[in-house]
């Protein structure tokens, strides 16, 4: 039996909701301010091989996360199922992709 | 005369031309990595554990941009099928996890720059780039990205690591994309930062 992710709109809808929403939000953009992606220099240095947090963040983040949440459903403690995988768009995604990095380059975010 | 020797100096305020909020606090380092990385990851891993989403920053600033849409042109709004799913009939724009998720960035990062003592108005920028302009390239550079992450369906946190961490074949190619975009301009752009 699966208890996550939790049918959190049963519970307490809606405010509650967005309340639990606006924690992780606030979690997330901690980090990343710790992390120092709150600075754009930072961010850009990346892309002159000058400081590489960029890289070093976003994989050690996706790569923990993802064996968490695998092991948390091999456990049976997660329903794979319910969780939301981005549906592969590839070409959208690659020319998209493209023109976001321009715009990370240039804006520096 | 200034020289570019490493991020650190960008790290460290320069003193004289910024406004700290509370002198009290002293600025302190950013955290390894690694470590930010682990947390991170920890906190995706809460996020889809919890709720089933994952992170998310591009939807919740496009559906806030909605509101202002459909308040100003809502006949635009009712012509566009894209739109219309946010925003048409009663529904409202609002009522979706990712802008909550959003508004919890701004407040979460505010916190820890406020706790690092890192709370000043600056404009970050290479040594050679006048502020004025910075300020011109940074909205460029924002109407890029904001056009790229709706083409996309996803920015570096919906798509990248959200979409990354539970495999999504479509989000890999996206982000070797965007860093594939970045790596290939940033050469000719190198008097932006250097």
């Amino acid at each position: 039996m699966t208890l996550f992710p939790l049918p959190l709109s049963q519970y307490f809808a809606p405010f509650g909701v967005y309340l639990v929403y606006l924690l992780i939000g606030f979690a997330f953009g901690n980090v990343l301010e710790m992390a120092g992606f709150g600075n754009s220099r930072k961010l850009a240095a990346q892309f002159y091989f000058r400081d590489m947090t960029v890289l070093k963040v976003m994989f050690g983040a996706i790569i923990t996360a993802m064996v968490l949440i695998f092991s948390a459903t091999a456990l049976g403690l997660l329903d794979y199922n319910l969780i939301w995988v981005n549906p592969t768009y590839l070409w959208p995604g690659i020319v998209g992709g493209l023109i976001m990095g321009v715009g990370f380059i240039i804006g520096g975010f | 005369m200034t020289t570019y020797t490493s991020t650190q100096d960008a790290v460290k305020p320069a003193a004289k031309t910024k406004t700290r909020i509370n002198l009290r606090r002293e600025t302190k380092a950013y955290i390894n990595p690694y470590l930010a990385g682990i947390l991170l990851g920890v906190v995706l891993f809460l996020a889809f554990f919890i709720t089933g989403s994952g992170l998310g920053a591009s939807g919740g600033m496009n559906r806030l941009l909605v509101v202002v849409q459909d308040a100003i042109a809502p006949d635009h709004v009712d012509r566009t099928p894209y739109l219309l799913e946010m925003a048409g009939g009663d529904k409202n724009p609002l009522d979706s996890w990712v802008v909550w998720v959003t508004i919890g960035v701004v407040l979460g990062g505010f916190v820890s720059g406020w706790r690092n003592g890192r709370i000043q108005v600056e404009t970050n920028r290479g040594p050679r780039m006048p502020v004025k302009l910075r300020w011109v390239t940074a909205f460029v550079g924002g109407a890029f990205m904001g056009y790229g992450a709706r083409f996309a369906r996803g920015c570096t946190s919906g798509q990248a690591l959200s979409g990354g961490a539970v495999l999504s074949v479509g989000s890999w190619a996206f982000m070797f994309a965007v860093f594939a975009g970045a790596y290939a301009l940033a050469y000719f752009v190198r008097k932006l930062w250097l």
